[in-house]
């Protein structure tokens, strides 16, 4: 249906309004990242929207590779928590996968784990911090406390829902003529699940691993618990970062927030097609 | 007020054209049909009566009012979807009273037309069912009930009866006929099926790729199709079509069918449409309009199948380009491989150009 | 390989039970044990400053004085009334903006997937990360007074975290701005899935836009929409990260949501018997509505 022009426009406005809304804050600390120390710490009507003088000292310092004369020593660089980022986020993303798609391909063909569904759901129901004293306490127990495979492991249950729902509905819309062929055929049905359905299912998997991770490096909360000093990820190692003579370190953080969240917001657009699927846990397909 | 008049419409896909140049005028009160296999435009022409597509090029004309720039909303036609596009959240009730409700007539108005128009289509009962899980047959008069139930001059049906059961079929027929006639209403209706085209319509508009074949009265139609494609689509089966050329004989004007020999002599006015023959023709009759005659008489034609239907029984004779078939209503003493000698009535050949497929005749 | 029967259906279960054993040890795991040991020491006084192991956190025991005691802790329901406020604000909002975002973006336009991605990036930007971004935002000397002094005419130094208002309005606005995509992500896919054939033949019959939408597209999109804010509603309930990093819960307590006040009793005051409590009680609160609700839905 055709639409009259005044209606195309008032389109145009309002959306890119709303484009331009969306866009300021990430702009903003992708600016402030790239400004020098003066810029940063300006105020009021000395503020400027870009950098004057473009810099990457802040990346550098939170690197620990500056040469600016700021007189503060890091404890540590942001290496480490990248890399505590990066380790408990994909190890958390496989155990949530493994076990994810085992259940949702067993739930799909064979009706095993009834109960499943409504078990997964209720462990997103609850505010983490409600669950998190037990949770520490047996970290504790098992010496799991500040260690990456600590995170990695409470990662994996957290996220294992929707890793479940994803898959079990992937699972759902394969037609199983294939399956049924390779089991004419003799194939068991373990061997089907393994030569057959998974390797069909690569796309599906890729988009559901890549919606686990952005999960799983976006956590703060359970990283903020489970971590002090030795494995602390990005997030929980940027609001520790202040100095007492230079205040805030406004260009680091927002240095270290960029490189923090611009991998999820790429991996996102890259399976924007599954995101409907994966937040509602399979109620609506895109 | 209710005539409706195409004027060159054309209607362009992209690169795409599925309506090449269309004139047609459908009189006050009439039931027209368009009839066309898939993919013919017999579709896009009616959506763009009803406004739902914009013509590319040419006038719609209502009576005199030209429908360019008239809203969808605006032009007061009925329109019954294939799939009744039944608002299924919704109850028969609201489903029929819909457009009253939202034109913001009275209450007692509402209530009073609803319940006529669901009396008429036997809805009474099911007035406060819900529109969900209700039969198709019952879908079917509720999607008319709603459009009908606002009066419409012009109503437009876009091949309301295919998902119809076979049984409903005939007695939709005549319902929708019955209603047609009682309303006075001008009713464009669009099927792929021609014997629903053949029993319901006053006139047929025949369309294939887009372009128009022929417009006139069902039985017109039938005996005297304009060309090659409404031969063949008209009729069940349709008409036999051989390739001949047309011929002098001492016994008089023939038509020399190859392989198969020499047609009956032709009647004085298939002669005169043979005379006026460019090259090769195409002899056609129907099926029905063939009688048995003795061996050395008419056409040689082997039998290769046997059809035998109730009492009907379709000889298949010859095969590919040069088969043909022949419907009689009893039993003939004919079966596969041997020869069978037939004559077709003269009166019922028509000839056809083999080059153009249009339709020769003698004035 | 000569061609077998198909495996039989015993073979099917077993593979089956194999298949979801990992998915069952974990929720066990996770449900099983911290539930035993909550229900344990919310009994008791317990806290790791005590010097007692937790399994000996019966020497301390109170019966029933933490689950009372809660009833009657004034921070604790301010602090659920300040979330419940946040909720009854923020996801009504979101869901308007991502309504009206959706209409928007029903019909084909140029640019329209780009500027698509665009819109939906907020919501897959790390919460935390959110958080700081708005923390430099709102400063006194920062950027939205910045835009503020520019529209007005007028130089606006708001000290918008360090208000007890303004702080909590400053936080529903970074909750709108990132969650609203997900609104508009949600319920432009329940509008795309309204069967255009009706909305025609509404059309049709004579209504108008706003009768189309309110008679067709609302009703078609029920189950959709009530998903949808489901899912915010839960989620913004536990609202944590974005909060924590802009304000810290502050100034004082007037941005201290329900998750905020009990992090801070369980890292600051360590009371872990009272938080247990606290935890059990929210339990059997959620469950309770989450039972009901599934009833109303199977009707």
């Amino acid at each position: 249906m055709t639409r009259p022009l005044a209606f195309a426009a008032f389109r145009y406005i309002v959306i890119l309004l709303a484009t331009a809304i969306t866009l300021i804050p990430i702009l903003w600390m992708a600016s402030m990242a790239f400004k020098p120390i003066p810029e940063w710490q300006a105020t009021g009507a000395n503020l400027t929207w870009f950098p004057r003088n473009p810099t990457l000292d802040n990346f550098r310092f939170i690197f620990g590779t500056s040469t600016s004369d700021l007189i503060v020593a890091l404890d540590r660089t942001a290496l480490k928590p990248i890399l505590s980022s990066l380790l408990s986020a994909s190890v958390g993303t496989l155990i949530a996968m493994v076990a994810g798609t085992s259940a949702a391909y067993g739930l799909s063909r064979f009706g095993s784990g009834a109960n499943l569904p409504l078990a997964l759901i209720q462990l997103r129901l609850f505010p983490p911090m409600a669950v998190m004293i037990p949770v520490m306490m047996m970290w504790a127990f098992l010496n799991f406390m500040d260690t990456w495979w600590g995170l990695a492991l409470i990662y994996g249950i957290v996220t294992l829902p929707f890793a479940f729902w994803l898959m079990k509905t992937f699972f759902d819309d394969m037609p199983r003529e294939i399956e049924e062929a390779a089991l004419v055929e003799g194939c068991s049905r373990a061997r089907v699940f393994w030569r057959i359905t998974l390797p069909m299912m690569r796309a599906p998997l890729a988009s559901a691993a890549l919606f686990v991770f952005i999960l799983n490096w976006s956590d703060y909360l359970i990283a903020l618990l489970l971590t002090t000093r030795d494995w602390v990820t990005i997030p929980v190692y940027m609001a520790s970062l202040s100095s007492s003579m230079t205040g805030q370190l406004y260009g680091a953080k927002a240095a270290l927030g960029l490189i923090a969240a611009v991998p999820p917001v790429v991996l996102g657009v890259l399976i924007q097609r599954h995101l409907v699927r994966g937040l509602t846990f399979g109620a609506l397909k895109q | 007020m209710s005539a409706i008049r195409l004027e060159n419409l054309v209607k362009r896909f992209g690169a795409f054209t599925a309506l090449k140049t269309m004139d047609l005028a459908v009189d006050d009160g009439e039931f027209m049909a368009l009839l066309g296999p898939s993919g013919c435009g017999k579709s896009t022409t009616m959506n763009m009566i009803a406004g739902m597509e914009r013509p590319s090029e040419g006038r719609i004309l209502f009576g005199d009012r030209d429908m360019a720039g008239v809203a969808m909303g605006q032009r007061g036609v009925g329109f019954v979807f294939q799939n009744y596009a039944i608002f299924t959240h919704m109850s028969v009730r609201q489903n029929l009273s819909y457009g009253l409700r939202m034109g913001g007539r009275p209450k007692a108005e509402v209530a009073q037309r609803t319940g006529a128009i669901a009396d008429l289509l036997q809805l009474g009962d099911l007035l406060d069912r819900p529109a969900a899980g209700l039969s198709v047959n019952i879908l079917q008069r509720v999607a008319i009930g709603r459009s009908a139930v606002m009066e419409p001059a012009i109503f437009l049906l876009d091949e309301p009866l295919s998902n119809v059961d076979a049984a409903f079929r005939a007695v939709m027929r005549t319902e929708l006929k019955q209603l047609q006639r009682q309303f006075r209403q001008t009713m464009v209706y669009v099927t792929h099926d021609q014997l629903e085209a053949m029993t319901m319509a006053d006139r047929i508009a025949v369309m294939d790729h887009g372009v128009l074949q022929q417009v006139g009265r069902p039985l017109e139609i039938y005996n005297d199709p304009a060309n090659l494609f409404v031969a063949r689509f008209i009729g069940s089966p349709g008409m036999n079509l051989l390739a001949g050329l047309p011929l002098e004989t001492a016994a008089g004007p023939v038509v020399d069918l190859g392989a198969i020999g020499h047609s009956p002599v032709l009647a004085p006015a298939q002669a005169a449409a043979a005379r006026r023959a460019r090259g090769a023709v195409v002899y056609g009759f129907r099926p029905e309009q063939v009688a048995t005659v003795p061996p050395g008489h008419g056409m040689a034609m082997p039998v290769s199948f046997v059809e035998r239907i109730g009492a009907r029984t379709i000889l298949h004779l010859g095969h590919g380009a040069q088969g043909a078939k022949a419907v009689f209503e009893n039993d003939v003493g004919l079966s596969p491989g041997s020869m069978a000698h037939l004559a077709p009535i003269p009166a019922a050949i028509r000839l056809f150009d083999a080059e153009t497929g249009v339709a020769l005749r003698g004035t | 390989m000569s061609p077998a029967a198909k495996p039989g259906p015993d073979e099917s279960a077993r593979l089956g039970l194999r298949l979801t054993l990992p998915a069952q040890v974990l929720v066990l795991f996770i449900s099983v044990f911290p539930l035993l040991m909550q229900l344990y020491i919310s009994l008791t006084d317990w806290s790791p400053l005590s010097g007692l192991a937790w399994p000996r956190a019966w020497e301390m025991w109170n019966t029933f004085a933490n689950y009372t005691d809660l009833l009657s802790d004034n921070r604790l329901w301010s602090a659920l009334g300040r979330t419940l406020l946040v909720m009854a604000i923020c996801v009504p909002v979101e869901f308007l903006l991502g309504l009206g975002l959706a209409i928007l973006f029903a019909d084909n336009f140029p640019g329209k997937r780009l500027l698509y991605s665009i819109l939906i990036m907020p919501m897959m930007v790390v919460p935390a990360v959110a958080g700081y971004m708005f923390y430099m935002l709102f400063q006194s000397g920062g950027p939205v007074n910045d835009l503020l002094s520019a529209i007005s005419g007028m130089p606006v130094t708001v000290a918008w975290l360090s208000d007890p208002t303004l702080a909590l309005a400053a936080v529903m606005v970074a909750d709108i701005w990132q969650w609203t995509p997900l609104m508009f992500l949600i319920l432009l896919a329940g509008l795309v899935g309204v069967p255009q054939d009706q909305v025609k033949a509404a059309t049709l019959l004579g209504a108008n836009a706003w009768q189309r939408f309110v008679t067709i597209v609302l009703p078609r999109m029920r189950a959709i929409i009530i998903i949808a804010l489901a899912i915010r509603v839960i989620e913004c309930f536990k609202i944590f990260d974005t909060l924590f990093i802009m304000t810290g819960g502050g100034p004082g307590v007037a941005t201290e949501t329900i998750s905020v006040y009990i992090y801070k009793i369980t890292t600051q005051d360590l009371i872990w018997g009272y938080v247990a409590a606290i935890a059990l009680a929210i339990l059997i609160v959620l469950s309770v509505a989450c039972v009901w609700a599934m009833k109303r839905m199977a009707k």
